[in-house]
């Protein structure tokens, strides 16, 4: 197997750790927002499918438009590490600036919505 | 595998992909949005936002594919494009990275749209039904 292909295989398993872990983190807390301030169960899951595509989607975009470095045969073990490190720091990049999107999404939905006592 | 078949096939391929990406995006928002366009569409009974749904998810996909030049908008041109593999896999690479960036853009929107679907169906609401 190939650096570059090793790279990638360790780069996509961090990856998708990551990811689930944020969809885990988020999601309950992101359903019963949704839940109480658009009281449309469509618009809850709409919102939550396009939370979770959208992560999905960016991370494994980052992953795969990363170089992965430029590793020859007989790299040091520090040097598979700095080349995953790498690539993962376009995914985290990308993933923040996305979250952020989100969220800034969510806020104007809960100003548009919100409901008069 | 010469480079230039392997450009022929990773172009055509790539370009599947990006459709398939689009397709199986719109698929997973499909049911929502449809639940939700069907609630304020009431009065109209017009499948447009559906349909529009579809057609901007999977033109996302193929815009993506197409928004990468192999030959760098003319700067170099075929015979040095086929001459390096490891260009052609970057730039294939680079289609992927841009297909799901484009998508992610689209899925933005439509999220957008649907806030304004809500405003709507909450505007019609009679008066009174949010404080019980």
């Amino acid at each position: 197997m190939s650096p570059h292909a090793i790279v990638f295989l360790a780069s996509l398993v961090v990856v998708v750790l990551v990811l689930a872990l944020v969809d885990r983190l988020l999601r309950p807390g992101l359903r019963g927002l949704l839940e109480e301030i658009t009281g449309l169960p469509p618009a809850t899951e709409f919102y939550l499918r396009a939370f979770t595509l959208v992560i999905a989607l960016v991370g494994l975009a980052a992953l795969i438009g990363s170089g992965h470095g430029d590793l020859k045969d007989g790299a040091r073990f520090m040097e598979y590490v700095w080349a995953v490190a790498g690539g993962l720091q376009d995914v985290f990049q990308n993933l923040i600036i996305v979250l952020l999107v989100y969220v800034a999404l969510i806020t104007v939905l809960m100003a548009s919505l919100r409901r008069k006592h | 595998m010469t480079n230039e078949r392997y450009l022929i096939v990773s172009y055509f391929l790539g370009g599947l992909v990006s459709l398939g990406l689009g397709v199986a995006a719109y698929r997973v928002l499909r049911a929502p949005f449809a639940a939700i366009a069907d609630a304020v569409e009431v009065k109209f009974r017009s499948p447009l936002l559906k349909r529009m749904l579809a057609v901007s998810m999977t033109m996302a996909g193929v815009l993506g594919f197409l928004s990468l030049s192999y030959t760098q908008k003319g700067c170099i041109n075929y015979q040095q494009v086929v001459k390096d593999r490891s260009y052609l896999v970057k730039v294939n690479q680079q289609q992927l990275q841009s297909t799901g960036n484009w998508i992610v853009y689209a899925v933005f929107g439509w999220c957008v749209v649907v806030v304004i679907l809500l405003v709507v169906l909450r505007s019609k609401e009679p008066a009174g039904h949010d404080e019980a």
